[in-house]
């Protein structure tokens, strides 16, 4: 199968597949350049100049990044893990027909889990590989060097597969026993916890310039306890760097041994619980029932009844669809608890550089990048998918008399009041706690309002130029080909967008333009460029969708 | 009320369907019939616009299908032959869904949804999730959404697949008795009795080709055999066009 999916690549457009791959190499070099230059700089920083008497204080610095960025990998694998578990084991339509042959659920199972592995792979190896090739030149790293990162990668990987599967496959052989009052209180106790955890973790408070490299390397000493197979992993590939074998070796066993001892584990109780609990969760009994005008979701038509009928129909049918299928909720809530960690840290910003303009700029301007960024995320994440999810429904919107604009336009529409009713207030809520002058603040949330039209525009746009019919899973459909050159487009078109407002500003701060009526005009000038580039973004997708979808077969 | 001219249909060399010409009247049950692969639902995905042609047009109540496809489309009812439908939605919101497409709401829109879904035999499960429905209700379900708007025309893509004995009797009485109020039915399928026993015409599509097409008895008569099912085995089996 994996073969043919290869093989398949070959059937699409090559324009497609050259725009993408120029796209990943580009972003691979960025990486990589970005921690090239990152830890060169780490490796010439002396502290002596800010009276700290740590030694190759950059040294210390680089490990603690690296052994950060390890952690952060090996937690994103154990919930990817877990995402991809459910889906292979549980909700994969062949699983059925698989278990009705002569095979045995632990024999399913050790197959499913290479493939837990594999699809998981890919992440480590597109942030690791940057990262272990700059690391490598900067410091003059030996040959073998390279080859023990990708040694150590592979029970590394192990892991947190057998982690994420095992919590997989206790939790659907214990969740549909448990009720749903029970259920959320167990999720929001779990997402409270993780608040806690990274406010403790990572709170850096009031902080003048000599504390601050001190606080901060407290706050990532955490991720050097020596119980972590991520600090396992990060110690034996820094030592190959230092050519001391005897303790790479020793940390590659450490990650080997306990890698095959948690996937016999994991066989273990998958021996046990996967196949109960796959049998539990398809057939369990009749649900609860939905009745009309009960519950929110039940009252959602006589609330839109402003709209007419045909797009309030469509409007209903997408929240509904959304809503009752946990995948999709439960991936919007994690967004909104990463938004509300991140508004909740600043709270704890220290407010030194509100006397320098330059870091007053850029501080403000990050939070602009940071919301665009968490908005391009999502747009891509739940809007591009839309179009692709009537996939093979389509014949009943496609046999109603409704015009195909009329149904891109409300996708549109349903998006651009979704996002906006949180992306703005983010935006206003961040602005007042950095206490961001008030020519920013008006300028950031009317950058925030023009970029929801065009980011909209753009997933919805996409999504109908690149829709993917034969796809139930949103999460595949927006791995595709267009999903990701939907997700660049938006980075790019932030990056324009935002560069430009900052450039500037910071010109300003530097005084390179006087602060009379010229920069006035240039302000005046910035935002009619950044009108038109989003007109652009927002209308030509849209344009290009249409005419798709109009070409479109079913 | 239905009507092809020269309809033709290519997938890269292949010809699915070819110079179609045919026509049926209001009041009449047509039964489209011919083995798998010969072009019945991609002729069905032609009149109901999924697909558009290569060649030639198709006509709903004397609508271009290609030309006023929103004109087309009030007047059809579809049922295809996978129940395809939103899972997510329960049975009544499904319908509620089709008829705010129609533009149908009100008090007495849910009272003929309510009737409907009666008649078809799932008001039982309407607040049910669409997802725990069998295949049959599915299909009774789409049924209902095919008549929500008063169709004058109801094209049925192998509608007797997942159905019960008792709902194909209904079904059969009930599409017989529409077409006497002057509903005009396109119906695909394999099942030639029930064809046989409801069809005032039949057509006979093989490897893209029309190659009958008559009352049940004039294609009795193309070949030396009392039986329906003979008939349409030799007609197919040589291919001839009309």
């Amino acid at each position: 199968m994996a073969v043919h999916e290869i093989a398949s690549v070959k059937n699409q457009s090559k324009l497609k597949v050259g725009v993408v791959t120029v796209f990943v190499i580009a972003l691979w070099l960025g990486t990589f350049f970005l921690f090239y230059e990152a830890f060169g700089y780490m490796k010439r920083f002396d502290a002596g100049g800010i009276g700290l008497d740590l030694g190759t204080v950059g040294e210390v610095v680089t490990i603690r990044v690296i052994s950060l960025l390890f952690v952060a990998v090996f937690i994103m694998l154990i919930f990817s893990n877990v995402l991809v578990a459910l889906t292979t084991l549980y909700k994969s339509s062949e699983v059925e027909y698989l278990f009705s042959s002569p095979l045995r659920s632990s024999e399913l199972f050790t197959a499913r889990f290479a493939e837990c592995v594999v699809f998981s792979s890919w992440a480590l190896l597109f942030l690791g590989s940057p990262l272990i090739l700059s690391y490598g030149i900067v410091y003059h790293a030996p040959w073998y060097f390279y080859l023990v990162a990708a040694i150590v990668s592979g029970p590394f990987l192990v892991i947190p597969a057998a982690v994420g599967v095992t919590i997989t496959v206790v939790l659907a052989r214990v969740f549909p026993k448990l009720s749903r009052p029970i259920l959320i209180i167990l999720g929001a106790a779990a997402v409270a916890a993780l608040f806690l955890y990274m406010r403790r973790s990572f709170d850096v408070e009031k902080l003048s310039g000599e504390k601050m490299l001190r606080a901060i390397l407290d706050a990532m000493k955490n991720t050097q306890s020596p119980f972590l197979p991520s600090f396992w992993a990060a110690q034996g590939v820094l030592a190959s760097a230092k050519g001391e074998i005897r303790q790479s070796a020793f940390y590659f066993l450490l990650l080997l041994s306990n890698a095959l001892m948690l996937f016999e584990v994991s066989l273990l109780i998958a021996s046990k619980m996967y196949y109960p609990g796959w049998a539990a969760l398809h057939a369990s009994p009749q649900t609860r029932l939905h009745p009309t005008g009960k519950g929110i979701l039940g009252r959602i038509d006589s609330w839109l009844i402003f709209l007419r009928p045909r797009t309030r129909s469509l409007i209903v049918k997408d929240i509904k669809m959304f809503w009752r299928d946990v995948s999709q909720w439960s991936q919007f809530a994690l967004f909104f608890g990463l938004m509300a960690v991140y508004v909740a840290n600043l709270r704890a910003t220290g407010y030194y550089y509100l006397d320098i303009p330059i870091w007053r700029n850029a501080v403000s301007f990050l939070n602009l990048g940071a919301t665009s960024l968490i908005l391009a995320t999502l747009t891509s994440r739940f809007i591009f998918p839309l179009i692709s999810l009537e996939g093979k429904r389509f014949w009943v919107i496609g046999l109603a008399p409704v015009r195909k604009r009329e149904l891109l336009w409300q996708k549109f529409w349903l998006s651009f009041v979704t996002c906006i009713s949180f992306s703005l207030g983010v935006m206003v809520i961040s602005n007042i706690m950095l206490k961001v002058e008030p020519l920013l603040m008006v300028l950031s949330c009317a950058t925030i309002v023009m970029m929801n039209f065009s980011l909209s525009g753009l997933a919805v746009g996409l999504g109908a130029v690149y829709p993917n019919f034969r796809e139930d899973n949103p999460a595949k459909i927006v791995s595709g080909l267009g999903g990701t050159l939907n997700f660049l487009t938006s980075i790019a078109y932030i990056i324009a967008a935002i560069g430009t407002e900052a450039v500037l500003f910071q010109a300003r701060a530097l005084k390179l333009i006087p602060e009379d009526y010229r920069f006035a005009l240039m302000v005046a000038g910035v935002v009619g460029f950044v009108v038109v580039l989003s007109a652009g973004v927002t209308f030509i997708p849209m344009s290009l969708g249409l005419k798709n979808l109009e070409r479109t077969e079913f | 009320m239905v009507r092809t001219e020269s309809l033709t249909k290519k997938f890269g060399s292949h010809v699915a369907v070819n110079h179609l010409t045919m026509e049926v009247h209001p009041g009449e049950f047509f039964s489209f019939l011919g083995p798998n692969g010969a072009g019945k639902t991609t002729t069905i995905k032609l009149l109901t616009g999924l697909l558009m042609p290569t060649e030639g047009r198709a006509f709903i109540d004397g609508k271009d299908v290609q030309l006023d496809p929103v004109g087309a489309k009030r007047v059809v009812g579809y049922v295809p032959d996978q129940p395809f439908l939103y899972e997510k939605l329960t049975g009544r919101e499904f319908l509620r869904f089709v008829g705010g497409l129609y533009e149908l709401g009100g008090i007495e829109f849910e009272k003929k949804a309510e009737e409907l879904m009666e008649l078809f035999g799932v008001l039982d499960v309407a607040d049910l999730l669409i997802e725990e429905y069998s295949h049959g209700m599915r299909q009774k379900l789409s049924f209902s959404a095919a008549f929500l708007h008063d169709p004058k025309v109801v094209i049925v893509d192998e509608p007797w697949v997942g159905l019960d004995p008792k709902s194909i009797r209904f079904l059969k009485g009930y599409l017989k008795d529409k077409t006497r109020d002057g509903l005009c039915v396109f119906m695909s399928t394999h099942t030639l009795s029930i064809a046989e026993e409801v069809s005032d015409k039949v057509g006979i599509i093989n490897s893209g080709n029309l190659i009958a097409m008559g009352t049940v008895a004039e294609i009795m008569a193309l070949e030396a055999s009392e039986n329906f099912e003979d008939v349409f085995l030799q007609l197919t089996a040589r291919g001839e066009e009309i």
